[in-house]
């Protein structure tokens, strides 16, 4: 079923995982995803109504299809994933392992965006999201100076800096609504 | 003659200052986005979709189409002079350009690639200009069966072929497929896969699943794996090509732009085929101390056919989203997008509902081509710039932007949730080599896919005969069940030929 018409460099038989849990089960559990999206499709499409009116099909016949691809895909990557790993796969480029310090940070600037954005504003808002992202990928990187005050400060100064141009060409140049924390749209 | 006419009319509306600063300001943007790692023009474009609420529609897409091919010139740069290609399309020019480069003759590779990509995207441009109205006035006749054909090759190319692993590209593509069922059904106006939440009812817009897939995926993905890999930069040195350079490069040109044109024009996706096509023509062809620079001092030739294959391909497929409304990459799906927020359905009645539109699009083809020529020969050294801005700021800085894309769409903060979730998506989907194509191809041309499905069986009166009962219909089914077999009969039997010689020589 993996057959590639272009020879790009061929990679072999590669087996990556996450680096923390062994390939082939990392393989199997994304193929598993696979399968349980595929049922949740499946459960959700019984809710959807079938009435085909005129044509042959109703609006439950995608969603059905969806569901049962899936399915076949989720088995066989499973099957796969257990016979000697992915086919065709090139190595994942970086590390073998996951760096879960930077990932938190960057997922918790991000979120803390969605949560907050409503309320403090976009500009304060993104300045806390490049911030604690930025910290995030200076400690993956292995920087030093990344917790000190000072790098903390002219972090959240570019977050701001960057931000702020941001909110006015849009809110103001073309018109898009982006909250503010005032009604001045200036802020 | 009359298209002569509409194009000198697309000239004029092109050509007003306003609408020449937009496209300047798209080549300089999408040759920045180009350069750039982490952020390509399907993205680009995405997260400025917002801006179709307020800017007026020819000025808005000769903008989206400056960041389109900008892109392609900045992407080859940065696969010259890093040593890892930035997409898929410049990863063969990478192959002998980043040789060349390590040998002391970067400038005359960034030379080759920028001149390349004017000639082949000034030549496809013209391929357009002539062949794109006869297309629309043969794709009128079209009907349900023949469009949704049409469709399902795309989503066979995309997935199923052009992928390493078919199996990933069908998961990839039907994942797509499911996220454009969210929301009402346009025919029925039944509700799918809604979860009780109203946020969900209009569906899930492109822009969310293009900037989560790409731009928040590629940053939490730099964070969690490659915090410690250093990009080595090679040396610039003077652009510049030698008069042997030309020699050499001219035909190979020339070359990629006839192997990459047709690509473009047919509805299957990718420039992967067309420029390793024309990277293997140019090895072949290549004789004596040139081919022996294949591989190892870099050869002039295996950027240049590439490259203008790949620029060939990149502008040809303008024919497929313009007559058609078929997009068959990422950013050609992101543009259809665009072309949704403004009510206008991309297809062969374009040229004669929006002719003003389209003609002035392909206008602003021919300056910004020549825009890009500029902007990437004497000015390459301000781009390469870009590439010492360092990644934690960079990285962080992208996210701003993908707040402004998802959030500027809906004012909803439900999407920035949302656009986490697609962004983890795109991790797992990074580190297990699924593609990415498939899912916003699938998700944008799926709805349009379905509703042309049900409407030929409709046609049909329930049968789903009708895909066989129409010519045009079932030469369709035929091509596509080619696509699909063929390959595979062909690696079967080539493995049988390989085990029997094996058999003989034991």
């Amino acid at each position: 079923m993996s057959e590639p018409i272009v020879s790009l460099p061929e990679p072999g038989l590669h087996a990556p995982g996450t680096g923390t849990v062994p390939a082939a089960r990392a393989q199997a559990l994304v193929g598993a995803g696979v399968l349980v999206t595929a049922g949740a499709l499946a459960v959700g499409a019984l809710q959807i109504p079938g009435d085909a009116g005129y044509g042959g099909v109703g609006p439950n016949f995608l969603p059905w299809l969806v569901a049962a691809v899936l399915a076949v895909c989720g088995g066989f990557l499973i099957w796969e994933a257990l016979s000697g790993g992915f086919r065709s796969m090139d190595d994942p480029s970086g590390d073998t392992r996951a760096n879960k310090q930077a990932f938190v940070w960057v997922s918790a600037g991000l979120l803390l965006n969605a949560a907050l954005i409503g309320t403090v504003g976009f500009i304060l808002s993104c300045t806390l999201c490049y911030l604690l992202a930025v910290q995030g990928l200076r400690r993956a990187a292995g920087q030093p100076a990344a917790g000190t005050a000072r790098t903390w400060a002219m972090d959240a100064l570019t977050g701001a800096l960057i931000s702020a141009p941001v909110f006015w060409a849009f809110t103001q140049f073309l018109a898009i609504n982006l909250p503010g924390l005032t009604q001045t749209g200036w802020l | 003659m009359e298209i002569f006419d509409a194009l000198m009319a697309g000239f004029v509306t092109a050509a007003t200052p306003a609408n020449l600063l937009w496209a300047l300001v798209g080549c300089a943007l999408g040759t920045a986005v180009g350069v750039l790692p982490g952020i390509g023009p399907a993205v680009a474009v995405a997260m400025l979709l917002p801006i179709t609420a307020k800017v007026e529609v020819t000025a808005s897409m000769i903008f989206f189409a400056g960041i389109y091919y900008g892109a392609m010139y900045g992407g080859s740069t940065t696969s010259i002079l890093l040593n890892t290609p930035g997409e898929t399309a410049s990863m063969v020019t990478a192959m002998e350009g980043n040789k060349m480069a390590k040998s002391g003759r970067a400038g005359a590779a960034l030379a080759t690639s920028a001149i390349g990509s004017f000639l082949a995207g000034t030549i496809a441009t013209v391929v357009v200009t002539l062949f794109a109205p006869y297309v629309a006035d043969f794709a009128v006749r079209l009907g349900p069966p023949e469009y949704f054909m049409l469709m399902v090759l795309a989503f066979t190319t995309v997935s199923a072929v052009l992928g390493k692993s078919t199996v990933r590209g069908m998961t990839a593509l039907f994942v797509g497929l499911g996220l454009g069922c969210i929301g009402m059904d346009q025919i029925s106006g039944a509700a799918r896969y809604t979860l009780g939440k109203p946020e969900l009812l209009d569906g899930i817009d492109i822009v969310l699943v293009a900037v989560g897939l790409f731009a928040v995926a590629e940053v939490l993905y730099a964070a969690m794996y490659e915090g410690r890999t250093v990009d080595t930069q090679n040396k610039m040195g003077r652009v510049h090509m030698t008069k042997l350079d030309w020699k050499r490069s001219i035909p190979a040109w020339l070359r990629g732009t006839a192997i990459g044109t047709p690509f473009g024009c047919i509805p299957a996706g990718g420039t992967e085929i067309p420029t390793f096509l024309s990277y293997a023509a140019e090895k072949k062809l290549a004789k004596g101390d040139n081919q022996a620079e294949f591989g190892t001092k870099g050869a002039i030739e295996g950027v240049a056919g590439p490259e203008a294959a790949n620029n060939a391909t990149v502008t040809a497929a303008l024919i497929p989203l313009l007559t058609l409304g078929i997009p068959t990459s990422n950013t050609t799906a992101v543009l259809l997008g665009a072309f949704q927020n403004y009510g206008i359905n991309p297809g062969p009645q374009l040229f004669t509902t929006s002719a003003t539109l389209v003609w002035a699009l392909i206008a602003s083809l021919y300056i910004g081509n020549l825009m890009l020529l500029v902007l990437n020969l004497p000015m390459v050294g301000l781009w390469v710039k870009l590439l010492k801005v360092p990644k934690p700021q960079l990285y962080a800085g992208i996210l701003i932007f993908a707040t402004v894309g998802a959030y500027g769409m809906r004012q909803s903060a439900f999407d920035l949730f949302l656009l986490y979730a697609i962004g983890m998506l795109g991790v797992l989907m990074r580190r297990f080599d699924f593609p990415t194509a498939p899912v916003v191809v699938g998700m944008i041309l799926g709805p349009l896919a379905e509703a042309q499905m049900r409407n030929a069986i409709s046609i049909g009166e329930g049968s789903w005969l009708v895909f066989l009962q129409r010519p045009m219909s079932v030469t369709l089914v035929v091509i596509v069940l080619t696509v699909l077999i063929l390959p595979r009969v062909m690696k079967t039997l080539s493995r049988r030929k390989m085990a029997r010689l094996q058999q003989l020589d034991a």
